[in-house]
């Protein structure tokens, strides 16, 4: 037990004073928050104000179009080729030509620099609006006002709700649901194969600098591959806990020190998509995501932790040691691939399909669910909707049972394959192995 | 008393037996050199004394109980393939190993900080191992080897890598351990220094021990009636009677040395008789085969048996 402790410890410290592991956690979130904050600060910030001059052969649109925060319509008069003139020296930005006659929906956009990508779009939403206006002011004498006001108020509230077995109804949020469920399985995707990875990489790198040896002559290969991959998960544990703390850290100064930049109620809602629920909500607490209250507090949290926990420990703790056992079998990570790919293919799978948007109660997500190499991901997709506790029981079960299973299966690997060098060890040698 | 008690041990691969039938026993407080060719089954062996791998049958005693994985933190073992990790520094590393065969962390430094001390090599304990050349890495591979003071040691040649000085600093630290208490074994290609500083042998192949014993008496065993002689004066050699054929003469102004085989049914006494009446004898001796000779005669021997 002390010598696991020795071997954890070496594991873990080496690795975070690697300058490589300092980097990339410090580095990491800035990026992280970077490009979570630069779409937002550039739709904010590079698309100018510009003005439009607008000729209308008709005049059907002369005072129509209404101002918005980055637009402003003008309505010199003149001449078209004297207002392209005046676009060229800078005066405006773009001169909106409107045919005449019976081509009054039709217009031509001139500019001399690029416009705001949006200033189409606007444009032509005001147009079809006047348009829309007009024809129903002079086709069915409809009083505009008083239409416009009718359409104001009229809207709809759609509660999502969840019956059980006994007709019960709870409130759910749909969109959170998978949106949870998604997080869940790419943050279990990239840590398992990040850091099952890193495990089989020091186990190639102990065999090929032939360190192991005199390892395994002080102690046994099975406590020697667990203290390595305990060591490695708690180095990316830590690793993880310091990114995220530092990007809520990050956003939180920026939200802070610089409201102007971030304030209005758009960019909250783009930092809440785009960050995840969680940085969102920090920066911007009244967001959409967790605007339905008593849905929020439906949401079966104390389970999804739990699940979270378990499935994304014991889907490490599989991986990683099947990834030693590789490693192990391999004395370069050139030969450690073809041998990796079919171990990985069910992680990938499993979040491509989840990715995909497909319906948690769909039976395929049921099937994946209770396949030990896609569970972690795909039972996680299932949680926030609903799982009955018996198929739980079952899918936490059989991963457990497969955990063991490998874990038995890569140390009869390990402990063959790290004394031997030079072979290209395939498939069918492993399983060889496993009869030995 | 023997310290490792090896019985009828068996170790396959696959189809391929790596130990046939094994039995050798090594006594306490000696240095055992443990000879073969390659592939002959010496490293499956030490692999086996060592608990990486176990035996498929028969049985090994260490110290008068059977081997278990409890009994490694009593064994230092220096393998043939062997490495550090490349960056770490070499202090941690020997710390980081001690620790692994048992030793407390205050221990391991103090007894470390001894060793770098006695092999002069102080300036090395903060530096990384990569910054360390071939032999530098294996100075500290040894240390990390005996660090734990074993009353058990395996080197699997030790020497290579070395150059002399190093190797001969070596041969004594070896020694040293040797009167210290320690019982330790050498398996090497390198026969000379097997008759320099070993007590006993095993010559092992395909598995199975071949010659086993004091190395002075293997070598009297494996005696082929052949002497050296040196006097003054110049025989004429044509005169040699017809029981001592001639290997090799070297003559200079005053003396004479000559090489002979004796026929069988003769020895050494007549050999004097016939040179003592004419010459001066200034010495005289018997030419024992080297370790090199008998290695390679009995593993040939054995090959064209099969």
């Amino acid at each position: 037990m002390n010598k696991i402790l020795v071997i954890i410890s070496r594991e873990f410290l080496t690795r975070i004073r690697k300058k490589s592991f300092i980097i990339t956690t410090l580095l990491m979130p800035v990026i992280m928050v970077v490009l979570i904050l630069l779409p937002v600060y550039l739709s904010n910030h590079t698309d100018k104000n510009c003005t439009v001059y607008v000729l209308d052969d008709n005049n059907y649109f002369i005072n129509k179009f209404h101002n918005t925060a980055k637009i402003k319509f003008e309505y010199p008069s003149g001449e078209l080729e004297g207002m392209k003139q005046r676009c060229v020296k800078g005066e405006c930005d773009a001169v909106l030509h409107i045919l005449g006659g019976t081509q009054s929906h039709r217009a031509n956009l001139f500019f001399y620099k690029d416009p705001p990508l949006s200033l189409k779009n606007e444009i032509s939403e005001q147009m079809n609006e006047v348009i829309f206006d007009r024809t129903l002011q002079q086709e069915f004498n409809v009083d505009v006002q008083h239409y416009k006001a009718i359409k104001e108020n009229s809207h709809s509230d759609i509660q999502t709700l969840q019956i059980d077995e006994d007709g019960l109804a709870k409130e759910k949020m749909v969109e959170m649901n998978r949106f949870v469920g998604i997080i869940c399985g790419v943050l279990i995707y990239f840590f398992v194969f990040t850091y099952a990875n890193q495990v089989m990489r020091s186990v190639i790198e102990e065999k090929s600098n032939r360190i192991i040896e005199v390892i395994v002559s002080s102690v046994k290969p099975f406590p020697f591959m667990m203290g390595k991959i305990v060591g490695v998960a708690l180095t990316g544990l830590t690793q993880f806990v310091a990114q995220i703390t530092l990007i809520v850290i990050i956003l939180f100064v920026a939200g802070s020190v610089a409201p102007q930049v971030f304030a209005d109620n758009s960019t909250a809602e783009l930092l809440a998509q785009n960050g995840g629920g969680f940085a969102g909500a920090t920066v911007a607490t009244d967001s959409n995501v967790f605007t339905n209250i008593s849905a929020f507090y439906t949401f079966p949290f104390s389970t999804l932790i739990f699940c979270f926990l378990f499935y994304f420990i014991i889907g490490y703790l599989m991986y990683a040691s099947l990834f030693a056992g590789v490693g192990s079998a391999t004395d370069n990570e050139t030969d450690s691939q073809q041998l990796v790919l079919p171990i990985s293919i069910p992680l990938i799978a499993s979040l491509i399909v989840i990715a995909s948007g497909i319906s948690p109660q769909h039976e395929l997500i049921r099937w994946l669910s209770f396949i030990p190499f896609t569970s972690p991901i795909a039972m996680l997709y299932r949680i926030p909707s609903g799982v009955p506790l018996w198929e739980l029981l079952l899918s936490g079960g059989i991963l457990l049972l497969t955990f063991l299973l490998c874990v038995k299966f890569a140390a009869k690997i390990y402990r063959i394959g790290l004394l031997l060098y030079g072979k290209k060890v395939t498939w069918r040698e492993l399983m060889r192995w496993m009869k030995m | 008393m023997n310290i490792i008690e090896v019985e009828n041990v068996t170790k396959r691969f696959g189809k391929h037996k790596a130990l046939d039938c094994l039995s050798l026993s090594i006594a306490q407080g000696r240095i055992f050199g443990l000879l073969g060719p390659n592939g002959a089954g010496k490293t499956t062996l030490i692999r086996l004394l060592t608990c990486i791998n176990t035996a498929d049958s028969g049985s090994i005693c260490f110290l008068g109980h059977p081997l278990t994985s409890a009994d490694v933190s009593n064994i230092g073992y220096l393998p043939e393939e062997r490495g550090l990790y490349k960056k770490m520094k070499v202090s941690e590393q020997a710390i980081y190993m001690a620790r692994l065969r048992g030793m407390s962390k205050k221990d391991a430094t103090e007894s470390l900080q001894q060793w770098f001390h006695k092999l002069g090599i102080e300036s090395w304990w903060d530096r990384r191992v990569e910054e360390l050349s071939k032999g530098m890495q294996q100075k500290v591979q040894f240390i990390v080897t005996v660090v734990h003071r074993p009353d058990f040691l395996i080197f699997d040649e030790p020497f290579s890598g070395f150059d002399p000085i190093n190797a001969e600093q070596l041969k004594s630290e070896i020694l040293e351990l040797k009167e210290k208490g320690a019982t330790i074994i050498l398996s090497t290609h390198n026969m000379a220094s097997v008759e320099e500083i070993c007590d006993d042998i095993a010559l092992i192949n395909k598995g199975q021990v071949l010659i086993n014993g004091a190395v002075n008496e293997v070598r009297r065993t494996f005696r082929e009636n052949r002497f050296h002689i040196t006097f003054s004066g110049q025989p004429d050699i044509n005169e040699l009677p017809e029981w001592m054929q001639l290997l090799a003469q070297n003559t200079d102004n005053q003396t004479t040395t000559l090489q002979l085989q004796l026929a069988e049914g003769h020895q050494a006494n007549d050999l004097l008789q016939h040179f003592i009446t004419h010459h001066p004898i200034l010495s005289f001796g018997e030419m024992l085969p080297s370790m090199n000779d008998i290695f390679i005669r009995t593993i040939q021997e054995q090959n064209e048996n099969h």
